[in-house]
């Protein structure tokens, strides 16, 4: 251990810990543009430098290691100053066109204005005139006025991906980042350069233009279009201005967890995550007799699906129940399940279909495309198909998704599903089944609710509900508590489960690997 | 010896000196068959530390102390780089040993690798001097012929391979790190320090990097011994520096002279003063990058820490002459535009400072300056000094800055009221 002061202050770290490092650990943030804790310092962008007692310049704090007994200084005159000076210098050749920046509001050159800059500018010459437009990749737009030269895209492209895509070019005013030979950006990992990007420079084709960074809230979220489980900031329009029906996401981003995802995201994940999560939703109850909508509460719903099912258990016939899940239910679903219809009804029908599976790139994306299918092992499942022929004899017939889509037609599925009395479809979005129902309960994606998923690792990751959901939408684990509630076979077990900790803690008690959540 | 003996000079004036054969005709390749037969490297590097050689490149850093700096036990490599990517407006001095005399750097070559266990050199030679790239190659086959480069050099079991590198046209590439990058095949960016290239160097293996005229120093060094070598210069600055004399005198041109020689001595006898009917207004010293002295201050003898006592540096001693007809003002857009060229553009102060000041500047000469300006330029300067990830920086803030405040009153002649 190296002891060390900041700012007066005395603090011990480990030997080798930079300035900086050894700042964030005594919770002092240093502004910062091209360092990021991912790559080798840089030391280019010079806001970082801190003063040293006995030296005579300011030091970087980035690429600085503490010594013992040194005396850091981080916000002294000469460090506000050198700061001030080096906003000078940067905006005096950034364009103002803070007014259209989809940055703007997250900008670093911004937010560190506020805290260092505030000075009348003294710039009289002309600002040179760059290309504002490139695009650079299939969803990244290059600004190249806006670009502050901090080659945290450069880098990361050298050092994360190895794939090399760009580069500076030129030298001095003249420098910029460029592609080679206008090659693309494209190595799946490409929107995280928007996120790195601390300016507007590169810009995310899904954002652009579309609002404005501060009217988002960012929820804490995984994502669940594979079993590496990345955490995830969902950031989503509340409600105002107005949006009807769900609440708006329009993003979203990485969140470090070095255990998991790093800083990083996929693009599979970024670019597919609102188009298969918030598009199409199913929102609305709906109870089909005949060709006719009844509209009815929640309570009502289960109560009728609750007496069907009891029908078929006290005559002894829940081998005429079916289910069809999927690996992207939580651990607590999943194991609400067990317990309900494989313990206390004694199904044995249940299958899974899940989206198929892709192809994996070594990196995070995963071949596997459903966030749980460990967790689904791990709760007691065999993880099987179903061929529609297998579904013959079947009475009540409980879907989880509308998986079953994609590898069965709808006319095949009409001819399986026609026979059977009762269906039910629970399922998050729209895609062809419900049109098949008699039931559809309208469910909430993982960002709409608590629980926890298993990714590839073995690693049990519990989130909290990221955004609201709208409409009648309920989460699976607490349709399935009011289910078993009404089917009453064991009130005060189930009564328990006013959440989904409570479930996960009966889960961890039942299954053991359940037992370290992280 | 006496005090105007040429170390690096002496044969410049004969005819194919170039050539191996006449070279070796001279006495040439003495001090590396010496040194080899007689001399352990760690002899060889107190003898250069003891004749407070210093770098001839612009720091002025002493030769043999970079030297031992790089560990003797490790298992990488170890590289020696020559500079000789001579880029700092004013100096024209390497490219005369190259051109003149490519076999003394050879020799010098030869003996620095062999003090510090070095078995592969890289000369690092400006894009612009192709022509002189050619000559040091040829004279390097001349020299594996004869045995002096190679595997087993003069049967001393001593080992050394010569590379020849030509740059691309970048000022930057003669810093040192950007040097390494360039020569590893990168961009030439200067690299965040420490490590230095000592420990951490070309393709990050222990390297020594030094200028030719260094280099071209030892084999003196080496042959007659450190006492001698000290007999001219002074003695914790020793030997004789090559002046690049250029500007409004009757003579310009290289002047070999030993280090502490007068300043005025150099503009006004060795170059035969100025030319008729004008008058020194000012002098930049040691390279385009040195504050400049105004014509009272040039009483001053040429070394590193007179220099540096008078607030200008000796660089890379290139001793440029302005007349009194000049304009000052003509100066510093010399000395802001090519630093704002030659920015790499890699740290904010460097990137944006010089290319400011340079539209100032710009903006002066073409009649619109403004109230303000003069005192901008200063602020600007100041904001760059000291706070950038190369010297690069100070180097183009030092001489803004020494402008400005010595020749303020005629600056502020051109602004607008």
């Amino acid at each position: 251990m190296v002891k060390i002061s900041i700012n007066g202050k005395p603090i011990e770290v480990n030997e080798g810990t930079t300035i900086f490092r050894a700042a964030e650990q005594a919770g002092v943030p240093l502004p910062h543009l091209c360092y990021h804790a991912a790559f080798v310092p840089e030391g280019s962008c010079r806001i970082c430098l801190i003063e040293i007692e006995g030296l005579p310049k300011l030091e970087l704090a980035c690429a600085t290691v503490v010594r013992e007994g040194m005396k850091i200084a981080t916000e002294s005159a000469s460090v506000r100053e050198a700061r001030r000076s080096v906003l000078e210098f940067l905006l005096a050749e950034h364009p103002l066109d803070c007014p259209i920046c989809d940055k703007a509001g997250e900008c670093k050159l911004q937010n560190y204005y506020q805290d260092y800059g505030l000075t009348e500018s003294v710039f009289r010459e002309a600002k040179k005139k760059r290309e504002k437009k490139v695009n650079i990749g299939e969803k990244l737009i290059l600004d190249r006025e806006r670009c502050i030269l901090c080659t945290r895209c450069v880098r990361f492209l050298a050092e994360v991906t190895k794939t090399h895509e760009l580069g500076v070019f030129e030298r001095g005013l003249r420098s910029e980042i460029s592609t080679y030979n206008g090659e693309f950006v494209q190595n799946g990992y490409s929107g995280n350069l928007v996120d790195l990007c601390p300016v507007g420079a590169i810009t995310d084709v899904e954002f652009r233009f579309k609002t404005r960074p501060w009217f988002l809230v960012k929820g804490e979220s995984i994502c669940p279009l594979c079993s590496r489980g990345c955490n995830i900031y969902v950031d989503y329009h509340p409600g105002f201005p107005r949006v009807p029906g769900s609440a708006k996401v329009y993003r979203i981003r990485p969140r470090k967890n070095e255990a998991v995802n790093g800083h990083w995201l996929c693009d599979s994940g970024r670019y597919g995550f609102v188009d298969r999560e918030f598009r199409n939703r199913c929102e609305k109850l709906v109870w089909k007799k005949g060709e006719k909508e009844i509209p009815l509460s929640w309570d009502k719903i289960l109560m009728l699906l609750a007496e069907k099912i009891m029908s078929l258990h006290f005559m002894k016939k829940t081998d005429r129940i079916g289910l069809v899940l999927n690996t992207g239910l939580t651990n607590e679903e999943l194991f609400l399940i067990k317990k309900i219809f494989r313990d206390d009804l004694n199904v044995g029908k249940i299958f899974f279909v899940d989206p198929q599976a892709g192809a994996g790139d070594g990196f995070l994306l995963q071949a596997e495309r459903s966030p749980n299918a460990r967790g689904a092992r791990e709760v007691g499942f065999d993880i099987r198909s179903v061929r529609p022929a297998e579904l013959a004899g079947i009475k009540i017939l409980m879907i989880f998704g509308q998986f079953l889509t994609n590898v069965h037609s709808l006319a095949d599925l009409k001819l399986a599903l026609d026979r059977i009395e009762t269906k039910v479809l629970v399922t998050s979005r729209s895609g062809g089944l419900e049109s098949l129902v008699d039931f559809v309960l309208p469910a909430a994606v993982v960002a709409e609710k608590a629980g926890s998923l298993t990714n590839a690792d073995g690693r049990i990751q519990k989130f909290r509900p990221a955004v609201v959901p709208c409409g009648d939408i309920r989460p699976e684990w607490n349709i399935l508590v009011e289910l078993a509630k009404e089917l009453k076979l064991n009130s005060g077990y189930y009564g328990r489960f006013s959440e989904a900790e409570a479930v996960f803690k009966e889960l961890s008690r039942e299954r053991p690997f359940f037992g370290t959540p992280t | 010896m006496s005090r105007s003996a040429k170390i690096l000079t002496q044969f410049f004036g004969m005819e194919n000196l170039f050539q191996i054969e006449v070279y070796l005709e001279q006495g040439g390749y003495q001090a590396v068959k010496k040194t080899l037969a007689e001399w352990k490297p760690e002899e060889v590097l107190k003898e250069v530390k003891e004749a407070s050689l210093r770098g001839r490149g612009g720091a002025g850093f002493p030769a043999g102390l970079k030297w031992s700096f790089v560990p003797s036990k490790t298992d990488k490599p170890k590289y020696l780089c020559v500079n000789a990517d001579e880029g700092e407006p004013g100096t024209f001095k390497d490219r005369y040993i190259l051109s003149h005399n490519p076999h003394l750097l050879i020799e010098g070559i030869i003996i620095a690798s062999y003090a510090v266990g070095i078995h592969a050199a890289y000369v690092y030679i400006r894009g612009e001097y192709e022509v002189l790239a050619e000559r040091l190659e040829q004279a390097a086959r001349n020299a594996y012929e004869k045995g002096f480069l190679g595997k087993n050099i003069l049967g001393s079991g001593f080992d050394l391979e010569f590379f020849v590198h030509l740059g691309a046209g970048a000022y930057i590439c003669g810093e040192e790190t950007a040097l390494l990058e360039s020569l590893e095949g990168k961009r030439g960016n200067p690299r965040l320090k420490p490590p230095f290239p000592a420990s951490v160097g070309l393709f990050q293996c222990p390297t020594v990097v030094n200028n030719v005229e260094t280099l071209a120093n030892v084999p003196f060094i080496l042959l007659n011994g450190a006492s001698r070598f000290l007999e001219q210069g002074l003695s914790r600055d020793g030997g004789t520096r090559i002046f690049s004399v250029s500007g409004a005198v009757n003579k310009p041109g290289i002047y070999e002279l030993p280090v502490g020689t007068n300043l005025r001595e150099i503009i006004f006898n060795q170059a035969e003063g100025l030319k008729s009917g004008k008058k020194l207004k000012a002098v930049i010293p040691g390279g385009m990058s040195s504050p400049i002295l105004k014509a009272d201050e040039i009483d001053i003898s040429m070394d590193c820490e007179s220099l540096a006592a008078a607030g200008s540096m000796l660089g890379s001693a290139a001793i440029i002459v302005i007349d009194d007809e000049t304009p000052i003002l003509e100066v510093l857009k010399r000395v802001a535009k090519f630093y704002a060229h030659e920015s790499c553009g890699q740290c904010t102060p460097c990137r944006l400072g010089t290319s400011w000041i340079e539209k100032i500047v710009r903006r002066m000469a073409e009649g619109k300056g403004e109230r303000g300006d003069v005192d901008n330029l200063l602020r600007l300067a100041e904001n760059i000094k000291g706070r950038t990830l190369c010297p690069l920086g100070d180097a183009a803030a030092l001489p803004v800055l020494s402008i400005v405040k010595k020749f303020r009153e005629e600056l502020e002649t051109s602004l607008l009221a």
